[in-house]
């Protein structure tokens, strides 16, 4: 899909080694694991815990011209949806082609209803959705 | 807590600083390292998924 997934923590690419190699969970894991040791990158994006020295659960989607399309923070103890991370990575490559649209809340793949925002549209969204 | 480099997250639709992370790449079994420039010249989209620590619980 021309996107690469890199996970990134303040661990050592050494620690990353050992972690990959002795947890089964992650056997299949192709994606490359970075090494942010000292926080300086998780401290860019706002997601480092000064008092833990380690990051939030931050997820970022840049776009091949190097701009910033999404942001998510979650706390320690939440997890993130991979499909919810899908859906937004789909709909920016379909933003990216169709930059008159927009992709409503539920818009899940092509082919589902978009907006195109225009003086009809407004206040007659839920018949454009219809 | 972000004074020196401002806060990307905060700042979505803003062009991300370039940057270089070293790796561990699973898929060679071997260190690397990527940036953000090397990403754009390859015209590749970029998902960075930050977490607390190795082995923890994902």
């Amino acid at each position: 899909m021309g996107a690469e997934v890199i996970t990134v923590s303040t661990d050592t690419k050494f620690v990353h080694l050992a972690w990959q190699r002795d947890e089964k969970e992650l056997a299949n894991v192709k994606f490359p694991m970075g090494s942010d040791a000292g926080g300086k990158l998780a401290r860019m994006f706002g997601v480092y815990d000064e008092t833990a020295a380690l990051a939030l659960r931050g997820t970022f989607i840049i776009n091949p011209q190097g701009k910033l399309l999404n942001a998510e923070v979650n706390y320690y103890n939440l997890g993130r949806n991979i499909d919810e991370l899908m859906r937004k990575f789909k709909a920016n490559l379909y933003l990216q082609k169709h930059e008159a649209q927009a992709c409503p809340s539920k818009w899940k793949e092509d082919g589902d209803k978009t907006l195109t925002p225009s003086a009809k549209l407004v206040g007659k969204v839920y018949e454009a959705l219809k | 807590m972000t004074e020196a480099y401002g806060c990307m997250t905060c700042n979505v639709g803003a062009t991300v600083p370039n940057f270089r992370l070293e790796t561990y790449e699973p898929s060679k079994g071997d260190f690397g390292e990527i940036g953000l420039e090397s990403q754009m010249a390859s015209k590749k989209w970029t998902i960075l998924f930050f977490y607390p620590a190795d082995f923890t619980f994902v």
